[in-house]
């Protein structure tokens, strides 16, 4: 169940913080470099004047905490992936090829490749297991971009893409704002019929009369869309409250591009209610370097 | 006057068995087999050629070129995406721009010219054979294949008792489509096992084909639609610009396995 703001509209009296809310003293900001329209420093900015909470810009994730030992990590990071989207997650030993595909990803950090889904929480753990113990609290928040496209497993029985999995460390992927939230019902169409044409999908061409109406791939617009998905993520780490029905807000779960673009370019901003539960993280005191749990 | 010059059915017949055995002889024992000759595998045979890699294809059809005869639904317009025309323009195969980075060209057209750049580089393709088995050598790295005449395998096993023969090598390049023979003889060993193809709708699927082909075993490298069965990837995404691709990379893999370095074109 969703848990409510500091105060409530009837209630004047000024804000401040619930002490089961987690609110970090840092947030390191993980690059994902085969994003050439992520402006990673603009993100961090943003979440800093929003909540008020420093920020740092990192190389991604897995150059920055990759370790040595790149093979158990390529495997470790294959072994998550899905491999039937209408079942729930079945471990499965991953094969060579597969580990000798993370590690060419990991060899080159610029390379993108969508196209497999990876189980969002099992993707996460892999992550949190490489942080050193100093940064491992949540007086620190990490948030990485990344290429890799992650899933959940929902309850109407099969595996959905996300933009955002909010966990910890908490992952936005530049490909799921691509991949997750469904283009126009039209594009499906046009798609559809192309590809009976054609015998092949032809993305391109499916794609051109409806520029503009979803983010694409390199789209100018990313940054933009980033910044509401960070700041969803992090709010969700101080407060574990994820997402607003206001689709209007920052925080909105977004299910088609429509939606996704209206949120957070159309209006950018946050609703009433999550504003001032921003406000009120930003007024709070910072914790002190030093760990809580 | 006769129109053809004289000579013997005698002679015919041993002119078709003295190419035939010195052919067969040759790569008995050779440095890359390739199993299938689909687009995969005939791009990786001549990219192999051409950096002077002694290769056969094993195909067991008697036509060779797979399924890039024709696109979907049977209409022998075949599309690739971009970059993969760059391909045809290696090969001298017209095609025409159907919209922003799609490229359509007859099937037939594109087909026949890759079977004889392959050729015409210097690969080897052995057709009407079937891939039977795998040869292994110490550790279980593949170093082969067992073949059989393809009409051995479609009568009763009572009247063709023939037992295959087997074919050496150092690499094994797996290009038999969606099947993916060459995997599934190691699956039955317990040697390797197929993620089977997976039904995801996202539109990279091309990319990961060529990003997934390369070494899948010891001594055997996946190519083509095979990746996408080996590694559960989507099968519908991919046009023929990736098994194009896919063929081109399974080339590199192989070269870079040999201990080879890729001659500039």
């Amino acid at each position: 169940m969703a848990r409510r703001a500091g105060r409530t509209k009837a209630d004047s009296r000024p804000a401040s913080p619930p002490g089961d809310w987690d609110i970090p003293r840092i947030a390191y900001v993980y690059a994902d470099p085969t994003a050439t329209t992520l402006r990673a420093k603009e993100v961090a900015d943003y979440i800093q004047e929003k909540l008020g909470i420093p920020t740092e810009i990192r190389d991604d994730f897995f150059s920055r905490h990759g370790g040595d030992d790149r093979e158990t990590l390529a495997r470790a990071i294959a072994a998550t992936r899905v491999r039937n989207i209408m079942r729930p997650f079945q471990p499965m030993e991953p094969v060579y090829g597969e580990v000798q595909f993370e590690l060419r990803l990991l060899e080159e950090p610029t390379k993108r490749v969508p196209g497999i889904l990876y189980d969002g929480y099992r993707y996460l753990a892999v992550m949190r297991d490489l942080l050193p113990p100093d940064e491992r609290t949540l007086r620190v928040l990490h948030l990485a971009f990344e290429h890799r496209i992650l899933g959940t497993f929902d309850e109407d029985g099969r595996y959905h893409a996300r933009a955002v999995v909010c966990g910890y460390p908490s992952v936005v992927s530049t490909s799921g704002i691509v991949e997750a939230p469904a283009k126009p019902k039209e594009y499906y169409r046009v798609k559809a019929q192309l590809s009976i044409a054609l015998g092949a999908t032809p993305f391109d061409a499916a794609k051109e009369p409806f520029k503009g109406q979803f983010i694409d791939y390199d789209d100018p617009r990313l940054t933009e869309v980033a910044k509401g998905y960070a700041l969803q993520a992090a709010m969700y780490h101080i407060t574990k409250e994820a997402f607003c029905e206001d689709p209007e807000c920052r925080l909105f779960n977004a299910h088609w591009q429509a939606e996704l673009i209206r949120a957070q370019v159309e209006s950018g901003s946050l609703c009433p209610r999550h504003a001032e539960i921003a406000s009120t993280i930003a007024s709070a005191r910072r914790p002190r370097k030093g760990y809580r749990r | 006057m006769p129109i053809f010059g004289e000579s013997s059915e005698a002679e015919v017949t041993r002119a078709i068995l003295a190419g035939f055995t010195r052919d067969l002889g040759e790569y008995a024992s050779t440095e890359v087999i390739i199993v299938g000759g689909g687009p995969s595998g005939l791009v990786a045979a001549r990219e192999l050629a051409l950096n002077g890699v002694k290769n056969v294809v094993i195909e067991r059809n008697n036509y060779i070129g797979g399924g890039f005869w024709i696109g979907g639904y049977l209409m022998n317009t075949v599309t690739l995406r971009a970059p993969a025309q760059k391909y045809l323009d290696e090969i001298g195969c017209p095609y025409k721009k159907y919209s922003e980075n799609l490229y359509v060209t007859p099937g037939p057209h594109a087909c026949s010219k890759l079977i004889a750049a392959s050729m015409d580089a210097g690969a080897k393709i052995q057709n009407m054979t079937s891939f039977e088995d795998i040869v292994l050598r110490e550790k279980n790295r593949v170093a082969g294949v067992v073949i059989n005449w393809t009409p051995v395998q479609a009568l009763p096993h009572e009247i063709t008792c023939v037992d295959p023969i087997a074919l050496e090598c150092e690499l094994v390049i797996d290009a038999t489509g969606h099947d993916a023979y060459v995997i599934q003889a190691l699956e039955k060993r317990g040697l390797a096992k197929r993620i089977g193809e997976g039904g995801m709708w996202i539109e990279k699927s091309e990319d990961a084909v060529v990003e997934h082909t390369g070494i899948a075993y010891p001594g055997v490298i996946v190519a083509g639609m095979a990746v996408c069965s080996t590694y559960g990837l989507p099968r519908m995404g991919p046009t023929f610009g990736a098994m194009l691709l896919s063929g081109k990379r399974a080339a590199e893999v192989a070269l870079k396995e040999l201990g080879r370095k890729p001659k500039k074109k």
